[in-house]
């Protein structure tokens, strides 16, 4: 039995030597992430693209690094400890289970890797969460099949690129008119879907100036391929308030109807201020008083939403114009204060919302 | 006293006489070994329908402008590839392939616990799998496998028809589920306790109740997209107040799990693999063991993690980020426990041994850009693009199918009596490594600097890598027609295996090739794990196996 057995021969020379190897790898790999030029290849558009490469980077090196130890040290032991044409046909290896000292490193080791991944990651993502909310806030729409952009003082849509001005802070509002897609910017190293019925928010801030193509990501339908051909433009705040102007021009009588989540839009022109009275007091008085902002039942007071100069912003960061307290209604918010309930749950049709927005809007 | 042996195995020794006919006997079979060949036949055939769809997707990208299929032809080719080659090829291989076929026979059992139970789920997989293919007549989904409404809810009849097929599956799987929990609770020989099971035992049950339970999640979200496509009861349409994350939700409550169900056989095999021919006892059993039930309960809390960019709040993000990273620990202590195996062995290089090698490199790989994927800040940047094919393919194909591969070469002498051509193993498996790699390695970058997923057409500054990846891919398709032409091949006029013609302890070794009905003559009694090489054998009650003697006695109640 024993003298077919191979025999613990320690780690060997060859050991160390292999691993001084493999440590040397691991530190070029190391290395090579680290000075990798990364924005040679995709240049970073707004100022969080680069912590995400920072983590990108440290993940990457790391990973590397243990990938090099793991598949060389794999490899290494195959090929050592293959079975010769000298050894007896029944040569067996070394009977050995387990190592308790082997098993507890490399289940603590990982464990502090983690711990460390997760602080370094979650200060990255906080960082990104940090950015400042009072920006220029932007809607970008998505259809089947192109994004519409939406900015405040521009009625209606623009339908052709996003401009955004340099060192500008960004809120950018996404929703759907129709099904689920992905907004991205490469070069911005974000996204999030553009989820019918739901309005979700990125912020960030331009910091180089470029031409960025926007890529759908989510599968949207036939024409999803072609879905990368609208471009995000960032330029200086003189070009960006000449084009800013074109579009204020251009969409001077443009209506400001919303599409719905299927694609109906809602129009607010025909909106009926006495309906909106009589169902606002149906519907809303339980949680809002028609008293100044500050007066809180559930919700704000909501006389003056419209006209009041000391909220010119609504409570979800939006400039206070009708569109967008449209938007509050159709889809709901929930802030510091509560939960707003959407269109869907309060029961309002479009028509309705068009009538609760005229009636808003009479309140000075 | 034959009765009185026969019955020291309780419920296992409850025995039928074997049935006569070829109907009985290989069609609607009750014996689990038979069962199980049955899901491996249906399994290739439908991998073989789903790779021709793999290669007519790669055709279509070799120009940046397709050409090869019309775009909406595309959609439908790639969401039927996914979803058979999870649903109809790498579960069904995993669990009722080498699920059956294997394990009851490792804890000394005479066959699973409920062996009607075992033949019906076998036969709803070919007709759900048929159901499947049967889409593409009356316009087959087209929103990938993961079908998120709303654009779900706008797809021709063959995605109802995917939501039925996708259900059946999933019965069919909920019934191993309950079956080979079972079993392994139930049908042990005298001896065999927990800590003496072999490690692709250990493999099945961790994957067992995953099928059980996650697959009921997933059953309910179907059955919703059903009934709001065919009648219109509004689940995920917002416009009439459904919430399409809602789907997201259920689906991917069953589906990271089902990520699970489709590597954790596969850890099994690798495990039984790679100490056979390293002629050593795998390294940290009870480590190993001990990972797979941790990664199967994490598994259950980490779904949101493909669900960063749908608009969650943010602050709910973080826990699974963060549970996502833990699971990497159970699953890195496998990694070196494998690795560790192979120093000090006697490394003989078949071709399960190199598939087993093999697995452990490339699955790690796609374990690592795992990670990262957990990561939000990243993920945010990489979410559906290339970067995700990349990784969910070296995990499926660089884990679950070279596990699949070292299993096939490992145990077809065990199902047929004859060994796999080992000239034609080694050219499939050097050529199936280098054109995988070929394939699936580049999709890393293009994801990153800028290619979406699922789209038929793609910027003209990625053509170079899409044409390397589709030419890699030929290459691959190639490997795996010699496997076939191997196995085909072989099944006539391949060398005669003996019983175990790998020197490997497990149970199913010591029994001849194929094992006879009710697998063993005498239920054995198990004295210790079977691993170690030094020792004599730890079984009893074996001594006849291989001998002439009669099969058993028909006895018992009926
Ligand atoms: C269940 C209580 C509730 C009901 C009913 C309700 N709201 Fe609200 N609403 C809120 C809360 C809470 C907020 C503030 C959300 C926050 O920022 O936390 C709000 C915010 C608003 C705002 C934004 C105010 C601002 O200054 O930005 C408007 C406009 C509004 N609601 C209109 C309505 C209308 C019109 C109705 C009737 C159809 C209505 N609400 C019904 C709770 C409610
Ligand atoms: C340590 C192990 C793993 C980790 C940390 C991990 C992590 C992740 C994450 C975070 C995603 C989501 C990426 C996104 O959609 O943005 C993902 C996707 C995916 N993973 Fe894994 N994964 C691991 C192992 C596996 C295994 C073992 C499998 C299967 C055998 C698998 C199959 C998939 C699949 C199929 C997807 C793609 C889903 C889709 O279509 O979007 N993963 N993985
Ligand atoms: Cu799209
Ligand atoms: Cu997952």
């Amino acid at each position: 039995m024993v003298e077919r057995t191979a025999q613990p021969a320690g780690l060997g020379r060859g050991f160390w030597a292999y691993t001084a190897i493999l440590t040397l790898v691991a530190i070029v790999s190391i290395v090579f992430w680290y000075v990798f030029p990364l924005e040679r290849y995709l240049p970073a558009a707004i100022v969080t693209a680069r912590q995400v490469d920072t983590l990108f980077r440290f993940m990457a090196a790391t990973g590397s690094a243990l990938y090099v130890f793991i598949v060389g040290y794999l490899v290494y032991f195959a090929i050592v400890f293959r079975a010769k044409a000298s050894d007896a046909p029944d040569a067996i290896g070394i009977q050995i289970h387990d190592n308790r000292k082997l098993e507890f490193w490399w289940t603590v080791i990982p464990v502090l890797f983690v711990v460390l991944l997760s602080v370094v990651s979650v200060r990255i993502w906080y960082e990104i969460e940090l950015e400042p909310a009072n920006g220029l806030v932007v809607e970008a729409i998505g259809h089947q099949f192109y994004f519409s952009f939406r900015y405040p003082q521009i009625n209606g849509e623009v339908t052709d690129e996003m401009h955004l001005p340099l060192n500008v802070p960004v809120t950018l509002n996404l929703t759907s008119a129709d099904v689920i897609h992905g907004f991205w910017v490469p070069a911005m190293r974000l996204k999030n879907d553009t989820v019918p019925g739901l309005v979700t928010s990125i912020r960030f801030t331009p910091r180089l100036a470029g031409r960025y193509p926007i890529i759908c990501t989510q599968f949207c339908g036939v024409e999803h391929s072609e879905m990368d051909k609208q471009i995000l433009v960032i330029e200086d705040k003189d070009s960006f308030d000449r084009w800013y102007k074109g579009w204020q021009q251009k969409n001077a009588n443009a209506s400001n109807a919303l599409p719905g989540a299927g694609g109906a839009a809602i129009s607010l022109q025909g909106g009926d201020a006495a309906a909106g009275k009589l169902l606002f007091s149906q519907k809303c008085t339980a949680c809002h008083k028609l008293a100044p902002f500050n007066q809180t039942l559930v919700g704000p007071g909501l006389e003056g939403v419209l006209h009041d100069s000391n909220h010119p912003n609504l409570v979800n960061g939006q400039a206070a114009n009708p569109a967008d307290v449209a938007s509050i209604l159709e889809n709901g918010y929930t802030g510091s204060m509560g939960a707003m309930p959407s269109a869907s749950s309060n029961g309002l049709s479009p028509q309705d919302i068009a009538n609760l927005v005229a009636f808003l809007n009479t309140l000075k | 006293m034959a009765v009185a042996a026969l019955h020291s195995g309780g419920i296992a020794d409850h025995i039928h006489p074997e049935p006569q006919g070829f109907v009985r006997r290989y069609v609607f079979s009750l014996d689990h070994k038979i069962i199980g060949i049955q899901y491996l036949i249906t399994g290739f055939v439908f991998f073989m329908l789903s790779g021709l769809l793999a290669e007519a997707i790669r055709t279509q990208l070799l120009n940046p402008s397709g050409g090869f299929v019309a775009p909406g032809t595309y959609n439908e080719v790639y969401s039927v590839h996914g979803s058979a080659m999870v649903w109809l090829v790498v579960i069904p291989l995993l669990t009722g392939g080498f699920g059956n076929l294997v394990f009851p026979v490792q804890i000394g059992a005479r066959d699973v616990a409920f062996p009607w139970l075992n033949m019906l789920s076998f036969w709803i997989f070919p007709v759900a799998g048929l159901m499947l293919f049967s889409s593409f007549l009356m316009g087959a989904p087209t929103a990938g496998w993961m079908e998120y409404p709303p654009i779900s809810l706008q797809g021709a009849a063959g995605t109802s028809m995917w939501c039925a097929a996708i259900f059946l599956v999933g019965v069919s799987s909920t019934i191993t589920g309950i079956n080979f929990v079972v079993t392994i609770l139930k049908m042990r020989a005298p001896g065999m306790t927990f800590t003496r099971m072999p490690l692709f035992v250990w493999g099945q049950f961790a994957t067992a109740p995953l099928l059980m339970i996650a697959t009921t999640a997933l059953a309910a979200a179907l059955a919703a997209l059903f009934i709001e496509r065919q009648f219109g009861v509004p689940f995920f349409d917002p416009t009439k107040g459904g919430s399409p994350v809602m789907w997201q939700h259920m689906f991917w409550f069953y589906s990271h799990p089902a990520v699970y169900i489709m590597i954790l056989p596969a850890f099994g095999i690798i495990s039984e693999v790679l100490p056979t021919f390293a002629r050593k006892p795998i390294f940290g059993y009870k480590l190993i063991a001990f990972s797979s039930m941790a990664i199967a309960l994490a598994g259950f809390m980490v779904w949101a993690h493909h669900m960063f960019t749908s608009g969650l709040a943010p602050f709910l993000q973080l826990p699974f980020m963060i549970i996502t990273y833990l699971i990497g620990v159970p699953t890195g202590i496998k990694i070196f426990s494998w690795t560790a195996t192979l120093w000090g062995g006697k490394i003989h290089y078949t071709t399960a041994m190199l598939f087993a090698i093999g697995f452990v490199g490339l699955f790690t790989l796609g374990g690592i850009t795992g990670i990262f994927l957990a990561a939000i800040p990243f993920d945010l940047h990489v979410h559906g693009t290339y970067f995700i094919v990349a990784h969910l393919h070296y995990v499926l194909i660089g884990g679950s199918l070279m596990g699949i591969f070292a299993g096939m070469y490992y145990w077809f002498p065990k199902m047929s009596g004859r060994l796999l051509n080992e000239t034609l193993g080694k050219i499939h498996f050097w050529l199936f490594f280098i054109g995988f790699n070929g394939t699936f390695l580049p999709m890393h970058w293009l994801g990153v600097m800028g290619m979406p997923r699922e789209v038929a057409t793609y910027d003209p500054q990625f053509t170079f890598w899409n044409r390397f990846e589709s030419v890699s891919s030929y290459l691959m398709t190639f490997a795996i027609l010699i496997f076939f032409v191997n196995v085909l091949w072989s099944i006539r006029y391949g060398k005669r295996a003996g019983a175990n013609p790998w020197g490997a302890r497990t149970l199913e070794w010591q029994v001849p090739s194929p094992p006879h009905y009710y697998n063993f003559k005498h239920v054995p009694t198990v004295y210790g794990l079977p691993y170690d090489f030094s020792q004599p054998l730890p079984y009893s009650g074996l001594e006849e196996e291989l001998t002439d003697s009669p099969p058993p006695v028909a006895a018992g109640a009926h």
